[in-house]
Formats: structure tokens, C-alpha cells, sequence
């Protein structure tokens, strides 16, 4: 029953975006508004077949209807029931099931939005590109990685339940949902651009139009990074939190290019440039999160979450080609009419600082892609294989990245066009002598070590750089208005949300890079035995084995022992890590235990539970600042949310209102939001 | 050249197809196949130092002249689970072979889950876990569990296996040894 | 006075980067020695960890085995060599920069510098370049934007 519904449902989505597509495609060519419309319906009823194959998925789950194969290997009547709601992404088929519902939402949530422009060729062309890639996903289900197969032979009394990792911790239910909200959403700004390339409308129609879903998608991608970050952190007990594992830099590698498409996308809205970059950047976007599937899900590099499937390997490669195939030969065909007029009037101004962004972001994706596939490479050319780990992630992309912190300092406070070296001496003088002062105090009280020193100083620069602008901006806004300073902070970022999200995505970005710095200097780790009473000191913090719990029960045994933390002599707590035997799996799993700090995290694992004679080993160590990794990625979703306002424009929904007087300092002086204006237009009427 | 674009849209073209081919080739050969050779073949074994359950010394030196397989394995282990009745059975074929011995080291586990598993299935074969059982197995560059190794008679290595071995690998193993 | 102020601060940052480059003077202490090469090699019974980071056996007596080697006196080639005989070169985190382990470090570098190098060619080339003005095209675009656009 559940198993036929989803098959329904999968059926349902195969043919709904078949015949879409068949309806747009007939109504673009033939000008047929009608098929247009009926193209658009049928987005609608591929969200309807893709939420019914979900809610099948979750019906048979949550009723532990072992008949489905899936169910049986990823659920058990012991799981819990927020991990049997989980395990529609516990394995492959759930999580193309899931990709697939989502891709639905994104197309419907466009077919939504553009209802009154269904006669554009570009919104047609766009739904229809975006149809196809779901029947792909559809017809993927359906014959390769089918999540409703029966089981074959006798239904098994009890399913196996997930893998052991996936059911320990809470943040399973967030981390891949964010990631594949991120992910799939590129479909929609890749969608348009092929519709661009198509329609031979490749100028700044498609930017627009796409760059809330682009900037949505993006947003979701960081927190999806971000958390998957925290939950190694958490659960793989290793005490890091980014290894630089395949799975980790597939789902860099998208952001990478995203992130530097969201900063060209700038320069193109506002002088009509880097055409086929921007197009360029958006394909390799799309095409790298189908090559992270590819990469994890096929088997081809083993990596902790890479489940061996070799029939889905070919699938997946395939899509990945058409997809390259597809724009590579657009943009060859198009090649005549893609060259955009322009020019960059200087080396020093806010359009050339982008250019070098994306000369940087390009080489990080370069660098991580390269890194992550050379293993293949090697064994290819050689026969024999590399690795390629962390060593060589951090000593590449080190250097770029404080290139890009630097970069982050100086360029939002350069204008368009270009820059007298007067303006640019004022306005970042100030900064640039706090973030040279905190080098030298962290030389002289911390440590020697180069990339913190640097990575602190020029974290201290681009904050103070950012908050420089901003208070600047919000001095302008309440002389001129006559306001206080919270309401000229609102009404300041209100006016360009745009350039103000930005901003604080750029503080959390700091935030997050002087984490990281600080984490390569301070900080220690020990492996220690004890018996009860015994204690170990490790960086000023003693920790005291008190005593050790075993518990049982349907889902998994567990030893965890009591373990009293204090810090000169303040108690702080007592923690007790773990390790668990999941029913389904033979070697126990390790459960850290974290005592948070504000500056330091004591991060402790219980290596081997009590022996013979009560002897315990355990890991201790200490971390530095890894706390405000997470608070900095909640400043980029809160950045994030505040670009994504819609812009209160005054001034132009009243023109005839009498211009106020501004100082110097006018906050538009500043104005990011070049395409926004090229495109201006007086505020919707409401019907 | 009328449009750069397009010869650079070639250029990547060309980059992606061989990229393509590269990974088309490497799909379904599984990523492990090249760890299958060990890099000591034909060379001298590494020596161990082991003590038996018995509390008793055992060194590669004790053993000169014999052909010895070295089985690295754990209780917790699925594959070495599953090999198990294969070198029950060959173990008790080739018991009273006094130029034949077999040694299984443990890799990483406890001492006490050693000795249960080597009570209840009766592997008289192995060794404790302890400090000797982890040098040798890094000196014998371990990857996984079950490893296994033939020795020689004059101390060299000869043979080596990834995975559960079957009585016919265990035959196979011991004839690299012996020379036949 | 402004360009004293950047002199000054320039001095500043040349000095404390020298500060960080120079060689410091305490030897380097065993357990980080052991722990940097750790970091290089591969954990084998891990999925993506370095020796460094993992608590498997193996990596334990392989952190045991380095500390021997340091204090017996083996430089850090002669113990990754030794590493290499046992394991194979993948065992590795960082591929050393002879044979086809150099295409990976040397690459990235070379499209860094060669973009960068593209970069200012532009830059040069637009500088040179007479202004442009709008087309009729790009005003059209405009002002078809203007009235059709769905709110974004």
C-alpha cells in the first residue's frame, strides 16, 4: 500500500515533468499561450507526485513497514522517533526522494512567481530546463535507486535501523535538509541561465530574476556546511570539525563558486559585464553539486558517508555530462553574441576588487576540486593511487583565504569606477592601524605563529572596516533625517539591505576565519588512562574521573563515564562522554562530551571503556574558540535574511517629496545595488 | 581568432571529456583493489615479539625454517567473523604439520574480548593483545582486518591477502611458502 | 602627515611579519615534532583522519613509533621514507612534490598565477580602451526592465 503510493507518486512525478515539458516546449516555439499554461500546471503536479512519494516514505517509516527495502535496512522498531523521521535521508534512495521534493518546491515556487509572465520565452524555457533535470531525479528513482523496492524473499520482523552515527545526535534532522535546500536551489538560477543561452537573452534579464532564489540557496547551502561542521564536531569524536573529506568538500565546492557568483553578479547588474562568467560560474555551480553526488554516492572514493552503489555511478556521471555538455555548447554557440561592451575604469575600485574575489574564489574551488578527484587522477595516469588530506588543503588554501579576508577589508570600502587614493587613505586608515595593532600585540602576548598573527590582524582590519562603514552611513542617515541612532540604523539598512546583509555576512565571515586562525596555535590534545578518583591536566584545565554508568536499552548499550572538569581550581561541571553499542553494529561508537566555552571548548572522548581493572582512557582536548565558528554562521544566515529584505526606497516612491539635505557621507554614495537601479521601477500598486 | 569564447568554451570541453572518461573508468573498480598488494613482498619479514595467551613468548626467530601465516584480525570484526570456520577447519587439518604455523594477531581490541572469542571458538592459534600484537601489526603495514601474510622458511614474505581468506586461499597461502 | 601614518603603519606590519618569520629560538619540543608528522600520515583504519587526529590502535602505536624514531634520531624524510616502504605512498596526507605529486601542488598555482597575470592584462587593456556609452540596445533593455520586470 505505502510502497504503491510512492510508486505512484515517482510515476506521477516521471510523467508530470514529461509532459510539462512536451507543454512548454510546444508553447515557446509555437507562441501557444495556452501549452504554456498547461506546462506550468504540471510543476504543480510533479510537487503533488513528489510530496505523495515523501509522505509515503515517512507513512512507511513512521508504521515501520519492513516490506520496503529501504525501511528495513534504515529503520528499526527501536528508533527513535525523530530518527525514523530522519531516515528518509539515512541512505541514498531517501535522499534522492528528498532532492527530488525539493527540486518540486523550488519549480513550483517559481512557476508561482512568474504566473503573470508565462508568456516571457525565458520563463518558459527556464521551467522546462528545470522540469527536465526532475524527471531526471524521477526517472533515477524509478529505475536505479528505487526507494520503494520491496524486500525480497520474507519481511523481516525487525529492520536494521540506521548507520549508528546517523542516529546520535539531534542535529541529523537539520544538517542535511539545509544542505540539500542549498543545493538543489541552484537549479533554478542554472534553469535561467540555459534559458538565457537559449533565448539569446543573456543580459541582466536573468540575474534579476533569479538572485533572491540564488541568495536563498546560498544561504542554506552556508548553514547546511556549517552544520554538517558542528555535527562531525559533535558526533565523530575526533575533536575536529572539518577533516576535508570528499562528502566535506563536495558540499564546499558549490559554495565556492556560488559564493563567487553572488559577488560578480555585482559587477554584471551594474556595468553589464563578465556575461559569460556569471554564466560560466552559475553551470559549474549545478554541475558541482551533481559531481559531489556523483563522488560520495557512487563508490568511487571511499569517504565516510560514500556508501558503495555502483549502479547509480553511470546515472549520475551521465546527468553530469549532459549537464557540462549543455553549457559548455551553449555558451560555444552563443559565443558571438556573449561579448559584453564595458570597461573597468581602474585597478582600485569596487568592480576590480570583485575581479580578484573571483580570481580567488575560482582558485579555492580549483584547489579543492583538484585535491579531492587527484587520488583518481594519480591512479589513472600511474596505476597506483595518492592521498591527498588535510596537510594539502590547509597549506593551499591558507594563503588565498587571508588574501580574501584582506580583500574583504578593503573592498566594500572602495566606490564603483574608480578611486582617488584620497577617499580610500580616509577611509581606511583607522581600520587599518587597529588591525596592524592587534598584529602586534598578538606577536607580543600570544604567539608567533604566522597565519594566526596574520589571519588576527586582518580579521581585526575588516571588522573595524565594516563597522566603520557602517557608522559612517548611520551618522549620514540621523543628521540628515534627525533621527536617533536606532532608528537611523534601520532606516540605513532598510535603504540598502543589499550592501547591510552583506555586511554582517562579512562579520561572520571574520568571525569564523579568526576561530580557525586561533584554532591552529592554542589548544592541545592528550590521551590519558585512569582509574576512579585518578585526574589528568591538560592546559590548566584538570580532569577528574569520578565514576562510569552502563545503560541498556531497546536502541543500544552504553558505558559512559563521569568525568569532573575544573579550570585553576573553579569546578566547571561534569561531563560524561560515552561509548554506545547500536544494536545494529559490532564496534561501539564514540559519543563526545563537550564543555563549551567562551574562549576554550574541553572536548572529551572516552577512547576505551573501563577494563579488567577499572582503567579507563580517555581523550582530552582543548579547542580553541569553536564556538564562535557557530556564532559566525549565524551571522551569515542573519546576513543572509537582511539581504534578502525588500528595499524600502524612499525617495523614489515619492518623488515629488522635497529632497532632504545630506552630508558628505551620503549612504547612497555607497549604493550596491547597481542592477537593482538599473532596473528601477516605481513600487508595485497594490490591486 | 573571431570568438575567444568559443575556444575557450573547446578548451574546457576537451578538459571535461577527459575528466569524464577518468571517472567513467574508475567507476566500478572498486577504490581498495590497489591496497590487495602488499608493498612487503619479497622482502624480509618483519620481526614480532608476541606473547601467547599462556603468558608464553613467541618471536618470528622461534619460528626459522617453518612457513608461517600471520592472520591479523579482531573480535569485533564482521569479515574476520566470517573467516573464522575456514581456519578452523584448516587449522585443524594441518595441526600436526610442524612446518606450518599460524599466527593470529590481534589489531585493535580488548584484552578480555580476545580471550573469550579465543575460548569459545577455540582458535589456539592467536595471540594476546598487547603491545608486541600492535607493533607487529604496523611493522607488518596493516590496513585493515582480516590481513594475512605467508613467511617463508628462510624469512622472507611471500604472500599476502586482504579479506576472509577460504580454506582453498589458507592452501594457497601455505604452498607460496613452501616453495610449491 | 597621512602618508607618514601609512609609512608608520606599513613599518609595523613588516616588522611584526619579520617577527613571525624569524627562526625561533627554542627547539621545537618532541610531542609537537611527533605530532606534526603524525598530521602527515594517513590513520588506515580511519576514513579521511590523520594518525594525528585518531584514536585507533593503529594510530596509537604509530604516534609511539614516531616518538621512537625522533628520540632514536631519524630525520622527518627518513620517517616518512620508512612509512612509504610500509604502506605505499598513499599512506601520505601531503604528496611530496617529485613525480606526479607535483602536477597537485604546482597546478593550482600556475592557473592562480596565470589569472592573476590575465587579470592585469585586462586591466591594462581596459584602461587604454575609450569610454562606452549606452547602446540603443542597452536603453531599450532598460526601459523594457522598467515596465515588465516582476517585483523582485
Amino acid at each position: 500500500m505505502r510502497a504503491t503510493l510512492g510508486i505512484l507518486g515517482i510515476a506521477i512525478g516521471i510523467g508530470g515533468s514529461a509532459i510539462g515539458i512536451v507543454f512548454l516546449l510546444r508553447g515557446v516555439i509555437r507562441h501557444d499561450a495556452a501549452a504554456l499554461r498547461s506546462g506550468r500546471a504540471c510543476v504543480f503536479v510533479v510537487l503533488g507526485g513528489a510530496v505523495l512519494a515523501v509522505g509515503a516514505m515517512e507513512w512507511a517509516l513512521l508504521s515501520h513497514d519492513f516490506s520496503i527495502r529501504y525501511v528495513a535496512e534504515n529503520n528499526a522498531r527501536a528508533t527513535p522517533t525523530l530518527f525514523t523521521i530522519t531516515g528518509l535521508w539515512a541512505a541514498l534512495e531517501g535522499s534522492i526522494l528528498l532532492w527530488a521534493v525539493i527540486l518540486a518546491g523550488y519549480l513550483s515556487f517559481t512557476a508561482h512567481r512568474f504566473r503573470s509572465r508565462m508568456e516571457d520565452p525565458m520563463v518558459g524555457w527556464a521551467l522546462a530546463v528545470g522540469l527536465a533535470v526532475a524527471f531526471f531525479f524521477f526517472l533515477f528513482m524509478a529505475v536505479a535507486a528505487n526507494p520503494f523496492e520491496l524486500v525480497k524473499g520474507v519481511v523481516p520482523l525487525d529492520g536494521r535501523g540506521p548507520n549508528p552515527l546517523l542516529q546520535n545526535h539531534p542535529l541529523m534532522a537539520f544538517h542535511p535538509p539545509m544542505l540539500y535546500l542549498g543545493y538543489v536551489g541552484f537549479t533554478i538560477p542554472f534553469s535561467f541561465a540555459i534559458a538565457a543561452l537559449i533565448t539569446g537573452r543573456f543580459g541582466e534579464g536573468w540575474l534579476a530574476d533569479t538572485r533572491r532564489t540564488t541568495l536563498v540557496a546560498w544561504g542554506f547551502l552556508t548553514v547546511g556546511v556549517l552544520l554538517g561542521a558542528w555535527w562531525s564536531y559533535e558526533v565523530l569524536g575526533w575533536g575536529g570539525y572539518w577533516g576535508w573529506d570528499p562528502v566535506e568538500n563536495a558540499s564546499l565546492l558549490p559554495w565556492l563558486t556560488a559564493t563567487a557568483f553572488i559577488h560578480s553578479v555585482m559587477v554584471q547588474e551594474r556595468r553589464g559585464m563578465l556575461r559569460v562568467w556569471n554564466l560560466s560560474l552559475v553551470i559549474a555551480t549545478f554541475a558541482l553539486t551533481i559531481l559531489g553526488t556523483f563522488l560520495t554516492r557512487s563508490g568511487i572514493i571511499t569517504s565516510v558517508h560514500a556508501f558503495s552503489q555502483s549502479t547509480i555511478g553511470p546515472w549520475l556521471l551521465s546527468f553530469l555530462f549532459i549537464v557540462m555538455a549543455t553549457g559548455i555548447g551553449l555558451i560555444a554557440w552563443r559565443a558571438d553574441r556573449l561579448h559584453a561592451p564595458g570597461r573597468i575604469d581602474s585597478p582600485v575600485s569596487r568592480e576590480a576588487a570583485f575581479l580578484a574575489n573571483n580570481l580567488l574564489f575560482a582558485g579555492l574551488a580549483f584547489v579543492v576540486l583538484l585535491g579531492t578527484v587527484f587520488p583518481l587522477l594519480a591512479e589513472a595516469v600511474r596505476g597506483s593511487t595518492l592521498s591527498v588530506g588535510a596537510p594539502y588543503f590547509e597549506r593551499m588554501t591558507t594563503p588565498l583565504g587571508l588574501l580574501l579576508l584582506f580583500l574583504m577589508a578593503i573592498a566594500p570600502a572602495l566606490p564603483w569606477r574608480a578611486t582617488s587614493g584620497e577617499v580610500l587613505q580616509n577611509r581606511l586608515l583607522g581600520p587599518a592601524y587597529i588591525g596592524g595593532l592587534t598584529m602586534v600585540a598578538t606577536v607580543a602576548f600570544l604567539t608567533r605563529d604566522w597565519t594566526t598573527v596574520v589571519g588576527f590582524g586582518l580579521g581585526a582590519f575588516s571588522l573595524a572596516a565594516i563597522v566603520r562603514e557602517t557608522f559612517v552611513a548611520v551618522r549620514g542617515r540621523r543628521r540628515a533625517d534627525a533621527l536617533g541612532w536606532v532608528g537611523a540604523l534601520r532606516r540605513t539598512v532598510a535603504g540598502n539591505p543589499r550592501r547591510y546583509g552583506g555586511l554582517v555576512v562579512h562579520s561572520g565571515v571574520v568571525v569564523i576565519a579568526v576561530a580557525l586562525a586561533s584554532s591552529g596555535s592554542f589548544g592541545a590534545k592528550r590521551e590519558v588512562r585512569l582509574t576512579v578518583g585518578q585526574a589528568a591536566t591538560v592546559n590548566g584545565y584538570t580532569v577528574k574521573y569520578t565514576g562510569s554508568h552502563a545503560t541498556k536499552n531497546d536502541q543500544k548499550d552504553a558505558v559512559s563515564v563521569d568525568l569532573a572538569i575544573s579550570h585553576h581550581g573553579d569546578q566547571l561541571g561534569t561531563y560524561a562522554p560515552a561509548i554506545s553499542t547500536f544494536r545494529n553494529a559490532n564496534q561501539g561508537i564514540g559519543t563526545p562530551s563537550v564543555r563549551t566555552g567562551f574562549l576554550e571548548d574541553v572536548y572529551l572522548t572516552l577512547v576505551s571503556s573501563p577494563n579488567e581493572r577499572g582503567r579507563i582512557t580517555v581523550g582530552i582536548a582543548i579547542q580553541s574558540m569553536t564556538v564562535w565558528i557557530w556564532i559566525g554562521g549565524g551571522l551569515m544566515a542573519l546576513g543572509t535574511l537582511v539581504a534578502l529584505a525588500p528595499r524600502v526606497r524612499r525617495g523614489v516612491t515619492r518623488p515629488t517629496a522635497p529632497r532632504r539635505g545630506v552630508g558628505n557621507d551620503d549612504p547612497r554614495g555607497d549604493d550596491d545595488s547597481g542592477g537593482e537601479s538599473a532596473v528601477a521601477r516605481p513600487e508595485p500598486v497594490p490591486a | 581568432m573571431k570568438h575567444p569564447f568559443r575556444w575557450i568554451a573547446l578548451g574546457v570541453g576537451a578538459i571535461v571529456v577527459v575528466f569524464a572518461v577518468i571517472l567513467a573508468v574508475n567507476v566500478g573498480t572498486d577504490p581498495r583493489a590497489e591496497l590487495n598488494t602488499s608493498r612487503l613482498l619479497g622482502k624480509p619479514a618483519p620481526s614480532f615479539t608476541l606473547t601467547r595467551l599462556d603468558g608464553t613468548r613467541l618471536t618470528l626467530a622461534d619460528l626459522a625454517g617453518k612457513t608461517v601465516i600471520v592472520n591479523f584480525w579482531n573480535s569485533w570484526c564482521v569479515p574476520c567473523r566470517d573467516e573464522l570456520p575456514a581456519l578452523q577447519t584448516w587449522y585443524a587439518a594441518h595441526r600436526a604439520d610442524t612446518s606450518l604455523v599460524l599466527v593470529g594477531i590481534p589489531r585493535d581490541d580488548s584484552s578480555s574480548a580476545i580471550r573469550a572469542a579465543a575460548r569459545t571458538d577455540g582458535m589456539g592459534w592467536t595471540v594476546a593483545n598487547d603491545h608486541g600484537a600492535e607493533a607487529a601489526s604496523l611493522a607488518y603495514g596493516t590496513r585493515g582486518q582480516p590481513e594475512s601474510f605467508t613467511i617463508s622458511p628462510n624469512g622472507q614474505v611471500v604472500g599476502s591477502i586482504i579479506g576472509p581468506m577460504t580454506t582453498a586461499d589458507l592452501d594457497r597461502m601455505a604452498a607460496v611458502g613452501q616453495g610449491l | 602627515m597621512r602618508r607618514a601614518a601609512w609609512i608608520v603603519l606599513a613599518v609595523m606590519v613588516v616588522g611584526v611579519i619579520a617577527v613571525a618569520f624569524w627562526p625561533h629560538g627554542g627547539h621545537e619540543s618532541e610531542a609537537a615534532h611527533m605530532h606534526r608528522l603524525a598530521s602527515e600520515l594517513r590513520c588506515v583504519d580511519c576514513e579521511g583522519l590523520s594518525v594525528a587526529d585518531s584514536s585507533a590502535a593503529s594510530a596509537r602505536e604509530q604516534r609511539r613509533d614516531i616518538g621512537v624514531r625522533i628520540r632514536r634520531g631519524e630525520s622527518d624524510e627518513t620517517i616518512r621514507n620508512a612509512y612509504v616502504d610500509t604502506f605505499g605512498e598513499n599512506i601520505l596526507l601531503k604528496p611530496s612534490n617529485r613525480g606526479i605529486g607535483l602536477v597537485v601542488w604546482a597546478l593550482p598555482i600556475g592557473a592562480l598565477l596565470l589569472g592573476a597575470v590575465g587579470l592585469a592584462f585586462a586591466l591594462r587593456r581596459w584602461q587604454r580602451q575609450p569610454r562606452l556609452t549606452a547602446s540603443a540596445d542597452d536603453e531599450r533593455f532598460v526601459a523594457r526592465h522598467r515596465s515588465s520586470a516582476p517585483d523582485e
